[in-house]
């Protein structure tokens, strides 16, 4: 098929909303063209309604974080309880941690995008002159960009299988897997809002003449 | 071009891009993206990978709860009450504050599982406390850094939980090989300590009053319960260790939750010296509301969110050096240094000068899988080595120009990175002394193990 043929097939798939043709559309080259824009467009969005409503932008991903991990200590804890008091213990109590775990981890990686508290080594970015700092901030935000495209291509992918073989999360009857998998591309998009953000910020920091580089602090707001 | 050549300049692009402050999530990544175009994989490996490793396993859940942990610990008061008991027994000697710093992040060190958290814990609770007692600031801040690095040898620990998950060793044995390790190296470093506070002069002295020593560690029960706690439940196999995770975070939000509104009722008198203190006051500590817990949580979130994501890439990684030959190329060159010593002592080299440049979850990811299993041929124990390399990766916490202790250390009590370095030096000494004598006398490692 041409690649305007695949472009059309995508958008045809996600219309009709079966998992299957999703997947199969997906498959296409024409799936990275598509990932870009719709991330670069995601990502513009997210940026302005976080500028547009400053509680969304405060407390999504926080909320997201600070609900899956209370939710995983609680399922560990009570399985506990009821192993050794009531005899008994849920067998999905050891199977959805670790996918709110993984939700937990990506909405994390994307909030400490904003942050900018990956681990780096920015000894030497320190030490440089601003047009230097100002040059290595966007070639940090290029990076990010670049693969957040390829994590939401790839991870949509596996959405769409997912949910194409009606896999359900072991222990359950009716959850499916793919409901949890899908915090990983959508976690991305955000990461690309944050990305588009931290480079406003630099911009303008470098306009007002204010510094570039500032101590990153874990735990910090 | 070949395939080698490739690699290698994708190694130098990366290591460049290291260098310019770039985060080692993105250098890993990309080193995975451009390595898997060489060997023509398709990057839907890596998407795979990065959803998948969280489920691989429940083991590696254990991780994000300690961490909790630590800041539950730590808000409640409870990091405070054994950090006073260490003082109280080792306030005599000279140079005794520190040493109770120390014995402090050992103590925290049994109930949280990360190095960064212990040291900024107990940095920035004793750091103002040894700058008012004398102490050069330089030496206090150097202090907080050596001591967390036994963060994570003494269990429980979140790079043996990762070390086991990627080894598929039992996590449980790992966290019991741990113990004496890490006792060790507290005691080593008290004892490096303790020669340069008496040249030096540094801090005042307490007398030792059984009374202290008594209402501290009362006051300290709750530290004690959860220590017990865990290493009970995991050392008994009543519950693995993620779920020795989960039960500790459950019973530090209980005694938080139940100690708040008694300790509010007593007076909420916790800026005191535990001496003035009655032990009705001493039985509950400071505690925390429930609007309270999400703040609490979001720290070690955040913290979660910079970890996981390295591992879940690293994973990625690791399989590539697979493919790569990475490990046939090291393993060959670590196997023609000769038998058990050579291996173990090259290993250790390794493992050291990798600590000083990377980070110990990438050394540990990488370097683990290589050197664990030539380590096996040549008879030495998987559980041994384990310990070994680990004890190795945490003193590459303190040794530049990535020791992310020291990082950590500079940011809660303000002394420069470059400033502290020189007072390192007498904790690297003896952590470098403990690691090799546990290298020698497997015994260290391997005697508390329940087959053994």
């Amino acid at each position: 098929m041409s690649f305007w043929a695949d472009i059309g097939a995508i958008f045809s798939a996600f219309l009709s909303q079966d998992s299957f043709e999703i997947q199969s559309a997906l498959e296409s080259d024409a799936a990275w063209v598509l990932g870009a824009i719709a991330s670069a467009l995601g990502g513009f969005l997210v940026m302005l309604i976080y500028r547009a409503v400053p509680f969304v932008e405060r407390h999504l991903e926080r909320s997201v974080m600070v609900y899956s991990y209370l939710a995983i200590a609680l399922i560990i804890f009570w399985g506990v309880i009821d192993r050794f008091v009531f005899n008994d213990q849920e067998p999905w109590s050891t199977t959805i941690p670790p996918l709110l775990f993984m939700v937990m981890a990506w909405f994390g990686a994307s909030y400490n995008v904003r942050l900018r508290t990956h681990l780096s080594f920015s000894e030497f970015r320190t030490a440089m002159p601003r047009g230097g700092q100002l040059a290595c901030l966007i070639l940090d935000a290029v990076l990010w960009f670049i693969f957040a495209v390829i994590v939401i291509v790839t991870t949509t992918r596996l959405v769409a299988l997912s949910a194409s073989n009606f896999q359900i999360v072991l222990g359950t009857d009716n959850i499916m897997q793919w409901w949890f998998l899908l915090a990983a591309p959508l976690s991305f998009f955000l990461m690309v809002g944050r990305v588009f953000q931290n480079l406003a910020d630099d911009l303008h920091n470098w306009k007002t003449g204010e510094p570039l580089i500032k101590q990153a602090v874990i735990g910090a707001d | 071009m070949t395939d080698g050549t490739m690699v290698t300049l994708i190694s130098l692009g990366v290591t460049f891009l290291f260098m310019l402050g770039v985060p080692v999530l993105l250098v890993i990544g990309y080193w995975v993206i451009g390595c898997s175009f060489v060997l023509g994989l398709t990057l839907d490996n890596m998407g795979a990978e990065l959803l998948n490793v969280f489920n691989k396993g429940f083991a590696l859940l254990a991780m994000p709860l300690f961490i909790l942990t630590g800041d539950l610990i730590n808000k409640s008061g409870i990091a405070r009450r054994l950090s006073d008991f260490a003082y109280a027994c080792l306030g005599w000697i000279r140079g005794g504050l520190a040493m109770a710093s120390l014995g402090a992040c050992g103590l925290f060190a049994a109930i949280s599982g990360s190095n960064s958290a212990t040291t900024a814990t107990i940095g920035s609770m004793l750091h103002p406390e040894m700058v008012k007692g004398g102490y050069d600031e330089r030496f206090s801040a150097a202090t907080a850094a050596a001591g967390g690095t036994v963060g994570i040898i003494i269990p429980p620990s979140i790079i043996f939980i990762v070390y086991g998950f990627l080894m598929n060793l039992p996590i449980s044995e790992l966290f019991v090989a741990g113990i004496l390790p890490g006792a060790l190296m507290v005691f080593g470093m008290q004892f490096a300590c303790w020669v340069i506070c008496r040249m030096n002069g540094w801090g005042h002295l307490i007398p030792l009053q059984l009374n202290r020593v008594l209402k501290t560690a009362f006051g300290a029960w709750l530290g004690f319960f959860a220590i017990g706690l865990v290493l009970w439940g995991i050392y008994t196999g009543k519950f693995s260790p993620t779920e020795a995770a989960g039960v500790t975070v459950g019973f530090c939000v209980i005694a938080g939750l139940i100690s708040y509104p008694i300790n509010r009722i007593m007076g909420a008198r916790n800026d005191i010296p535990p001496t003035e203190k009655s032990y009705a006051e001493m039985f509950v500590v400071e505690g925390f509301t429930i609007p309270e817990i999400p703040s609490i949580v979001i720290r070690s979130a955040q913290i979660t969110g910079i970890l996981a994501p390295l591992i879940a890439i690293s994973v990625v990684m690791q399989q590539i050096l697979s493919l790569l030959g990475a490990q046939q190329t090291i393993g060959d060159f670590v196997t023609s240094m000769g038998g058990y010593h050579a291996v173990l002592f090259t290993s250790m080299v390794i493992v050291f000068f990798s600590g000083m440049v990377l980070e110990s979850l990438p050394v540990t990811i990488i370097l683990a899988p290589i050197l664990a299993p030539i380590a096996a041929s040549v008879g030495i124990d998987p559980i041994h080595f384990s310990v070994i390399f680990l004890v190795g990766a945490s003193i590459g916490f303190i040794t530049p120009p990535y020791g992310l202790n020291l990082y950590v250390a500079s940011g809660v009590t303000g002394v420069p990175y470059f400033r502290l370095l020189r007072y390192t030096v007498p904790y690297l000494v003896s952590l470098l002394s403990v690691w090799i004598l546990v290298s020698l006398v497997p015994d260290l490692a391997l005697i508390l193990l329940p087959n053994n």
